[in-house]
């Protein structure tokens, strides 16, 4: 038994997200020139030149922003149900919440004082 | 207005497909980059799942967890394998490829076994539905308040943990510097050359 409402309409969009890559993908097939130039098999058509391969090996600083972001993801898990239930919670769920934001923005400042979030 | 039996039977089958079909693209695909995204599809495919079980916030979890979070970290992980790197042949490779479909078909077995005799029973309780947010987080703001604060602490010990592992590989990439930058609060600087070929796309 589903009990849950409102999905129906996330059905909907669900259906028409879905179809978006399709007809982008389709209606430009469909309307695509069919010259076969050398220009049209590179990679950025009218573009700049690649240079190189695609597999490189990436910086390193990419994955110090990816463990940043995996943890303040999860705590997002963790505030979702006080949003939700936020009118029903009151004031004490209130400081309660902003303690545990509290806690983590110690770590976003270690990380900040560590120079993890700076680029070079 | 809920949705019907028939929607609920057709997304089901359409998802079990889903999850299914990537699943088997995963281990199956070339290339590592399409695995790790159809391993993002499995993981959405789940949360459709939890959906369908009248589990909304399990399922808005799982994207946040799964498809966000550790998704994210294993294509990191893909991009910074280096594609050149020779790999060595592994000695014994076909043994410990039967050994591995071994126990896997032993696990697949087991599990089966297991999903086969459990008696599923449905639950004559009625689902909670949208009201069931609502009750987790008032647990989660009176008797599950330590634990919910405590996970905040656990969150940080593994923030300052990641940052002070990946300073070290940071550390370990010049090592001319040594462990002289160890004391200072700062990353140590990667010389300009090599951030400008490893870092843009």
């Amino acid at each position: 038994m589903f009990s849950l409402s409102g999905y129906e309409y996330f059905l909907g969009f669900l259906i028409i997200c879905s179809l978006v890559p399709v007809l982008a993908l389709g209606g430009s097939r469909l309307v695509q020139s069919r010259g076969l130039g050398p220009e049209r098999r590179t990679t950025y058509e009218s573009g700049m030149e690649p240079i190189g391969g695609a597999w490189i090996q990436f910086n390193i600083r990419y994955y110090m922003f990816a463990l940043v972001f995996v943890i303040f993801d999860v705590e997002t898990v963790f505030l979702y149900p006080w949003a939700v239930a936020f009118n029903q919670l009151g004031l004490l769920a209130f400081i309660e919440a902003l303690v545990f934001i509290a806690i983590l923005v110690v770590g976003l400042v270690y990380a900040w004082r560590k120079g993890a979030l700076e680029w070079s | 207005m809920n949705l019907g039996e028939g929607v609920q039977l057709v997304s089901f089958g359409l998802l079990t497909a889903l999850m299914l079909g990537s699943a088997l693209g995963v281990v199956l695909a070339q290339s590592v980059v399409y695995s790790a995204f159809l391993l993002g599809l499995t993981f959405t495919g789940m949360a459709g799942l939890y959906l369908l079980l009248n589990a909304d916030f399990v399922a808005a979890a799982q994207i946040l967890v799964y498809v966000g979070a550790v998704n994210v970290l294993i294509l990191f992980g893909v991009m910074l394998v280096n594609k050149q790197m020779a790999f060595e042949k592994v000695p014994g490779l076909a043994l410990r490829q039967a050994t591995t479909g071994l126990v896997c078909a032993g696990l697949f077995g087991l599990l089966t076994t297991v999903a086969l005799t459990t008696p599923w029973m449905l639950s004559t309780t009625t689902p909670a539905g949208d009201g069931a947010i609502v009750a987790i987080a008032q647990h989660l703001f009176s008797d599950f308040l330590l634990p919910f604060e405590v996970a905040s602490v656990l969150l940080l010990m593994a923030l300052i943990g990641a940052i002070v592992l990946a300073r070290r590989d940071l550390l370990m990439d010049n090592s001319a510097t040594g462990l002289s930058d160890d004391l200072e609060l700062k990353l140590p600087e990667r010389p300009k050359a090599s951030l400008s070929s490893g870092g843009e796309p």
